[in-house]
């Protein structure tokens, strides 16, 4: 059986790709990608423990995490038309609205 | 008959009625006068009712008094909204509703193809109903709501021409508007004093005792507080009923426009002349008088108010008489005339001449009024002209108007035997007799001669001499703006019989709500007053033949009179009515206006506004500079440091689970 710092290690891995795509790459919708991957490490985290402890719970949560992250990805794409229509633009370094 | 005391509440009523049913109801000229002038007319007719109901009662309990409602109840301050129809409001009542309908009749005429006869006539209506409830309050809080009330429908009324930047003699309307009102504060706030003095050293606000509310009246118990004091600390001390006396003495100089408020009065001519007639001639301004009459008792046991009600009134009558003699516009004359004549019923009230003091007052309200009317039809003949040095020789084309006109000028003058002369001589023969007053007789004397100089000029500048302009389309008014001139004309030619010499209707009427001793009559009364109608004679010849002979060719449109060369500075002084005007613009408005200009600009704008809030938002601002880099807007550096935040956080959580 794998053991179960193997899930966590690759779970790590996964969210550090995400973090730094989020954090390098300008158009938003690899931001978004890159989002998408970080909630993805913490499912495989979230089931590796599951099953190690043997808890249903763990797993239940991975579902809740899938159904918000789709709600997400569907604002979030809406969000992405809407600038997209008014400002021509996918760079997140563009839009810079809440300066202060 | 007793079952038909409610008549009374029909004569304020109906005219209240008929103002909110204008207002509300009337759409059109047409349909705006006539419901004004029924209401006006129902008035009329009611207070006839209300007179002959008054008539059956014997003459001690001759007086109708009616509560409606506890009006205030505040511990002892027990206020009814009551109405009183005794003798003297009935004489007051008879002239507003009768010369008021008539004036509502002339108002159809006169007002046709205005542009906002719905409201002149309701306005007119509502000034009828509060100059009713004036005169018609059993106590004096509600005669003071009448007060304002009537003060409220002046300044509507004279401003009914709000939208036209000027009038006739150079007056912008909506500022006289203000200016009567804020004149006549000063004299309200003065009256409102002396009510609160009534109240608090008399426990009551009612005129006679009333049962309904179980108050005490405060005339029947005015006369206990003779001696009393009041304190004014470093002041000094001052008897009760002389400072009420002094307070109401101000409130009446305010109202009838007496010196040294009077100013407002020629401004109000920026009124249509209805109003002029109306308002400022015949009713609301006699009621200063009214009120000091009402007030006798008050009046007579304080000697020293009652010689300053009388100084100030015989000074009023020379030097605005003296003004009337001076001026050009055809209803500027009339508005000085009118505080001249004022002056004699404030000079009569103030000797306790009250019968001679209301019987001046009810022939002035009919000659004053024919005259301010026949001014109007000049006016409309003339289409809008009121310089009486573009008139000049218009008898011939104003043949009626020219009749009517001499009339009310001769019995404002006092010739005998129409009404002026009754009147005037009456009090003239007070005081010289009664109140062997001789210095305020003879000022009065004096100003009889100048008031007869000023419509001897008045009738010469606008009838005689040559037509200084071409007014050849001018012709009479007829329909509704003439039969009122015939029944005041009238009026003004017998009214002197109310109170004829050894029948006096009206004094022995009056008597006992007055209970003024009966005046007697002798030979020297008789001589005085053949001396005095000499006088006006010879005054108003004087005037009439200077400017329709002498000076008639040297009158030019927009020039001085030529009697100025005669006497300078007198003349011009008393063509700008004595300066009073100048004094309160110097002494009061402009340092007003530069006190609310520096307050708006300087301790609004710059302190207020500037300072304080603006001082708090830039306060903020500064604060917040330092801390606004932080935000960039840039949503990659903000998760970075949202990264690096939470990376923190969670090393500082590990330090102290593996300590």
């Amino acid at each position: 059986m794998i053991p179960t710092y193997y899930y966590v290690a690759l779970g790590a891995i996964m969210f550090a790709i995400g973090v730094i795509g989020v954090l390098v790459r300008r158009n938003v919708l690899v931001t978004f990608m890159s989002v998408e991957m970080m909630l993805n490490a913490a499912n495989l985290v979230l089931v590796a423990f599951a099953f190690a402890r043997q808890d249903i719970l763990g797993q239940v949560i991975v579902f809740f995490v899938i159904v918000v992250a789709a709600a997400e990805v569907a604002v979030g794409l809406a969000l992405l038309m809407a600038i997209f229509r008014t400002r021509q633009t996918t760079n997140v370094d563009d839009m810079t609205l809440l300066k202060g | 008959m007793s079952d038909l005391r409610w008549v009374i509440w029909l004569i304020p009523t109906l005219p209240l009625l008929g103002a909110v049913a204008t207002l509300l109801l009337a759409r059109g000229e047409r349909a705006a006068g006539m419901i004004a002038t029924a209401a006006a007319g129902l008035s009329f007719a009611a207070t006839l009712v209300a007179v002959w109901v008054l008539q059956t009662m014997p003459a001690e309990a001759a007086r109708i008094e009616s509560v409606a409602w506890t009006w205030i109840d505040v511990a002892s301050f027990r206020v009814s909204f009551g109405l009183l129809f005794d003798r003297l409001t009935a004489v007051m009542a008879l002239l507003i509703t009768g010369v008021g309908s008539l004036i509502h009749v002339y108002s159809l005429g006169y007002m046709r193809g205005d542009s906002r006869p719905e409201r002149f006539f309701a306005y007119l209506n509502l000034f009828v109903a509060a100059m009713l409830l004036l005169v018609m309050a059993d106590n004096l809080v509600l005669l003071f709501l009448g007060w304002e009330g009537v003060g409220l429908c002046s300044f509507l009324l004279i401003g009914h021409y709000f939208d036209r930047r000027s009038v006739a003699p150079g007056i912008v309307p909506a500022e006289a508007a203000v200016k009567a009102f804020v004149v006549n504060r000063i004299g309200d706030a003065a009256f409102l004093l002396a009510i609160m003095l009534i109240f608090s050293r008399l426990g009551s606000v009612s005129f006679l005792p009333n049962a309904t509310l179980g108050t005490p009246g405060y005339l029947e118990r005015a006369a206990e507080l003779a001696f009393v004091d009041v304190q004014l600390g470093p002041l000094g001390s001052i008897g009760v009923l002389t400072a009420i006396g002094l307070l109401m003495l101000i409130g009446v100089c305010g109202k009838s426009a007496q010196l040294p408020l009077s100013t407002w009065l020629p401004d109000a001519m920026a009124g249509p002349t209805p109003v002029s007639a109306l308002i400022h001639a015949a009713t609301m301004v006699t009621a200063g008088v009214y009120l000091i009459v009402r007030n006798h008792v008050v009046f007579s046991a304080a000697p020293t108010a009652a010689s300053w009600v009388v100084g100030v009134g015989a000074v009023t009558a020379l030097l605005a008489a003296l003004s009337a003699a001076t001026q050009f516009d055809l209803k500027r004359v009339l508005a000085y005339s009118t505080i001249s004549q004022l002056g004699y019923m404030v000079v009569a009230a103030g000797m306790g001449a009250y019968a001679a003091s209301m019987f001046h007052l009810l022939t002035h309200g009919l000659f004053k009024a024919l005259l301010f009317l026949a001014a109007g039809a000049l006016i409309h003949a003339l289409h809008d002209v009121q310089d009486m040095r573009r008139m000049g020789g218009l008898r011939q084309h104003l043949p009626f108007t020219f009749r009517v006109y001499v009339v009310g000028a001769l019995a404002l003058a006092g010739i005998f035997p129409l009404a002026g002369f009754w009147s005037k001589d009456e009090i003239i023969a007070h005081a010289w007799f009664t109140a062997q007053n001789p210095a305020i007789a003879l000022m009065l004397i004096a100003s009889a001669a100048v008031t007869a100089f000023y419509m001897g000029r008045q009738v010469a500048l606008i009838f005689y001499g040559q037509p200084r302009e071409a007014h050849a389309a001018a012709h009479d008014p007829h329909g509704s703006m003439r039969w009122p001139l015939v029944v005041l004309a009238v009026g003004a030619a017998i009214g002197g019989v109310l109170n004829l010499p050894g029948v006096h209707w009206l004094s022995s009427w009056l008597e006992p709500t007055l209970a003024e001793p009966e005046a007697v009559y002798s030979v020297g009364k008789a001589v005085m007053a053949v001396v005095v109608t000499a006088i006006a004679v010879g005054g108003g010849y004087l005037g009439w033949w200077l400017y329709a002979h002498v000076v008639d060719g040297r009158i030019v449109p927009g020039k001085t009179d030529p009697a100025l060369y005669y006497l300078g500075d007198i003349w011009r002084g008393a063509e700008l009515g004595w300066g009073l005007d100048w004094l309160y613009d110097r002494a009061i408005v402009r340092p007003y206006r530069q006190c609310s200009a520096f307050l708006g600009r300087v301790v609004d704008g710059e302190a207020l506004d500037g300072l304080l809030v603006g001082g708090t938002g830039r306060t903020f601002v500064a604060l917040a500079r330092g801390v606004r880099a932080v935000q960039s807007g840039h949503a990659r550096r903000g998760l970075a440091a949202f990264l690096l935040g939470v990376v923190a956080l969670l090393a500082a959580l590990l330090a102290m689970t593996m300590r």
